[in-house]
């Protein structure tokens, strides 16, 4: 799985700089804008899209799952919606919802980058977002090492 | 506005929080988990919410200082009862909220003098009895919420003298029957919602007198009759009774409703609709009926002009008449799915038709002028009929298609011409079309199932296995198709207990890179099994 | 920080976490989703904010949006208080009175002409 470099950058006070993997339902590229945080029920066809202006990054932490038993859209689906709304790239916390990377990994073909986060990175991406201070992220895709690439035909 | 902590102004209660507009004075006591009314409430307070606190009780004339207090907010409250002189000297009051408390009855001493209220929510409550002079001091009101409680029969003595009512709410109770004459003196009356109750019958003259209706609300009852009642709102729009046990729509049943602009009634076992029911709706741009069998004919839709989405499927329809689209110029979707059509005229009148629907019927063959000058057309789904012949120039002049499906049909070959701008194309179940693509062919693709394996191979290596959904069904998946609860926990084998701490070398998961053209989804996919070289 | 231990939990809430509030909402309440700034969090409330119409279901309370032109609203198309520049009738905000009715700019409706 490809990894990801998430720069964080509050206003007026030290960038940040941490690591997570991108999920395959989406395409890989980077990606950079405005954070702002999505409560999860707020990425469903039921929900009212707010109108944000486009082109920011969606950042949702996601429950437990046994605290939204009946989810009103697929994972895949909710990034789907969150780049239909604007959103240039779709952050999931998954620290609490070890499922999620699991519902993510068949490719789907979204256009927008889909990064999962979790643990320490997790804790200090969401620690921005609860002292509500505005930030720009940018997310870049972080070269896997150099290894030759064998092809193994059964002959 | 200005606004202001308790202390700054006096008479801001303690804990709230206080705003001054003008000489007026905004209020916000709410959350605060308090048990009573504030003391010394300013008499210059126009605006007062007191909702979502723990209050049990009102003391009489609390407010009766209050001459200019026109919003006044108990919502959210534990108040089972309110004496009668609790609102008295509201003379400017518009708005009052009493909605979610515990009260059994309208409190219709309460409500005696307020002349100017124009606004009255009292949903979720308790009541199952509303006094007949209930609304008698109220000659303003416009607004009434009475939905969610316990209502068994609609209170047509306490609403026979409301001339200024305009907006009714009477959902979710537990009313049976609507009698004749219930709302005679609700001349102003606009909007009724009467959903989620358990409306069986209905008189004829249930809705006589409501000549202001425009939106009735009849959704998720028990209705077994269709509503002729609704024949004497000459001004209604929108009509809703989905989801109740009507089993025929007669002819002639919306004759009296001309304006209509919206009508649903899907969740019903309808089984029959007259021939000319929906004759002359001008306004009406929605009609969708599923699963109603026994029509067998396509719908007269004289005089129906505005129609834009038709849905008629599952029903027993095997033709369609030529002069269709005459009397159908606005069409964009038509979905006529799980029908018996074995011929199609041609569509070239229904110039807007965007989005086609024929699938799961038994349609032959497609002729040159069947889809022509269709300029606006994106999606034709034609999956699962017997099409063996497509006329080569049938899809010429269709520059707008994007989305085209042929799956499980009889075809030997596919005409190309016009499907450059293709973005989706399935082709599954033709096992007698083998004919190899060119990626020239389909410029723009994205989506591609084909009958053979070496048919991808246009697009791309062929020397890794892969897996690739379905990407059609993928991209435009419906939550309710999908198994949201097939979720696959512990992934990370060797993990037993369930608290560990996700590191990055862990998070090694077993993908099959995908070597192909990275836009192009192509199915099924080729590999040492499935060889691009046709065998023979 | 352990979800239900947190300041963010108000009192409509049946469920709710630190970081996105109210996740579920008591019984009867209305689930609202609020925006602060960069945060959006879940609120529970006995009616929906200004510029919101409620609906009430058997299993979900819902806040919708009322109409450009509307500030608040009993249903979608039928207004109770139009915003500044627009005169309510009949539950529609128009921007000049319908013919045989006059403004009247105090409480911004048509009314009748009052010979």
């Amino acid at each position: 799985a490809q990894k990801a470099i998430i720069r964080v950058i509050p206003l007026k006070v030290e960038p940040i700089t941490l690591e997570g993997v991108f999920a395959n339902v989406a395409e890989v590229t980077p990606a950079e804008g405005k954070l702002l945080q999505f409560h999860p029920l707020s990425l469903c066809n039921t929900s009212e899209d707010e109108h944000t202006e486009s082109g920011f990054i969606t950042i949702v932490k996601l429950e437990r799952p046994d605290r939204d038993l009946h989810p009103c859209l697929s994972l895949a689906n909710k990034a789907k919606l969150a780049g239909e709304r604007g959103a240039r790239a779709i952050l999931f916390d998954i620290t609490d919802d070890k499922t999620a990377a699991d519902q993510l990994r068949k490719p789907r073909g979204l256009s927008q980058p889909v990064v999962l986060i979790w643990g320490h990175d997790a804790e200090l991406l969401m620690g921005v977002v609860n002292k509500n201070r505005e930030a720009h992220v940018k997310i870049e895709v972080k070269e896997p090492p150099a290894w030759p690439d064998y092809d193994v035909w059964i002959l | 506005a200005v606004s202001m902590e308790q202390g700054a102004v006096p008479s801001c209660p303690p804990q709230c929080h206080c705003e001054e507009d003008g000489i007026m004075l905004s209020v916000d006591c709410s959350e605060l988990g308090l048990s009573e009314v504030p003391a010394n409430l300013s008499p210059l307070t126009a605006y007062l919410d007191l909702s979502m606190n723990n209050i049990s009780e009102l003391q009489p004339n609390t407010f009766h200082h209050m001459r200019f207090l026109g919003e006044l907010r108990l919502s959210g409250n534990q108040l089972f009862r309110i004496p009668g002189e609790a609102f008295s000297g509201l003379y400017s009051l518009k708005i009052l909220m009493l909605q979610n408390n515990q009260l059994r009855r309208i409190p219709a001493e309460a409500l005696r003098d307020l002349p100017n209220l124009q606004s009255l929510r009292l949903d979720a409550n308790l009541i199952s009895l509303v006094p007949e002079k209930s609304f008698e001091g109220l000659p303003s009101l416009r607004h009434l919420w009475l939905d969610d409680n316990a209502l068994t029969e609609i209170p047509v003595q306490a609403l026979n003298n409301l001339p200024a009512l305009q907006a009714m709410t009477l959902a979710l109770n537990q009313i049976g029957h609507i009698p004749d004459y219930a709302f005679q003196n609700l001349s102003s009356l606009v909007v009724l919602h009467l959903h989620n109750n358990r409306i069986q019958s209905l008189g004829t003259n249930g809705f006589e007198g409501l000549h202001s209706l425009e939106t009735l609300d009849l959704n998720y009852n028990e209705l077994l009759e269709f509503p002729v009642a609704i024949r004497t709102l000459g001004r209604l729009q929108e009509l809703g009774f989905h989801n109740n046990n009507i089993k025929a729509i007669p002819e002639k049943a919306f004759v009296g409703n001309p304006l209509l602009q919206t009508i649903h009634f899907y969740g019903n076992p309808i089984q029959f609709v007259g021939q000319s029911t929906f004759q002359f709706l001008p306004k009406l741009h929605t009609l969708s009926l599923n699963g109603a069998t026994d029509i067998r004919e396509f719908p007269d839709l004289k005089g129906t002009t505005s129609l834009e989405i038709l849905t008629l499927t599952r029903a027993g329809i095997h033709l369609l008449p030529r002069g269709m689209c005459q009397q159908l110029p606005s069409l964009r979707v038509l979905e006529l799915s799980h029908n018996q059509i074995e011929e199609l005229p041609s569509f070239h009148r229904c110039q807007r038709l965007e989005e086609i629907g024929l699938q799961h019927n038994r349609v032959r063959e497609i002729r040159a002028d069947t889809f022509g000058q269709l300029m606006a057309l994106r999606s034709i789904d034609l999956s699962w009929n017997c099409i063996h012949f497509i006329h080569p120039e049938a899809f010429v002049t269709l520059h707008s298609l994007t989305k085209l499906d042929l799956t499980d049909n009889r075809l030997v070959t596919l005409p190309l011409d016009g499907l450059g701008g293709l973005t989706h194309l399935k082709l599954q179940g033709n096992p007698a079309l083998s004919e190899p693509f060119t990626k020239e062919s389909f410029p723009k693709m994205r989506v591609l199932e084909v009958p053979y394996a070496y048919q991808c191979c246009a697009y791309g290596a062929c020397s890794n296995f892969f897996k690739l959904s379905n990407q059609w069904e993928a991209e435009d998946m419906n939550p309710e198709d999908e198994d949201l609860h097939k979720r696959t926990v512990g992934f990370f084998p060797g993990h037993a207990d369930n608290h560990y701490d996700l590191d990055i070398d862990d998070f090694q998961l077993e993908l099959e890179e995908s070597k192909l053209h990275p836009t192009v989804q192509c199915t099924p996919s080729p590999g040492p099994f499935k060889p691009c070289d046709h065998l023979f | 920080m352990h979800p239900n231990v947190s300041q963010g939990c108000q009192g409509g809430c049946a469920t709710c976490s630190d970081y996105n509030g109210c996740l579920s909402c008591k019984p009867r309440l209305f689930f609202v989703l609020e925006r602060i700034g960069m945060k959006q969090i879940g609120v529970c409330l006995s009616s929906c904010p200004s510029g919101y119409y409620g609906t009430r279901y058997p299993d979900i309370n819902k806040c919708t949006k009322c109409k450009a032109d509307c500030e608040t609203c009993f249903t979608r198309n039928f207004c109770t208080k139009c915003k500044s520049g627009f005169y309510l009738y009949s539950g529609k905000c128009l921007e000049n009175c319908p013919e045989g009715l006059e403004t009247n700019n105090h409480t911004m409706e048509c009314t009748s002409i009052v010979h």
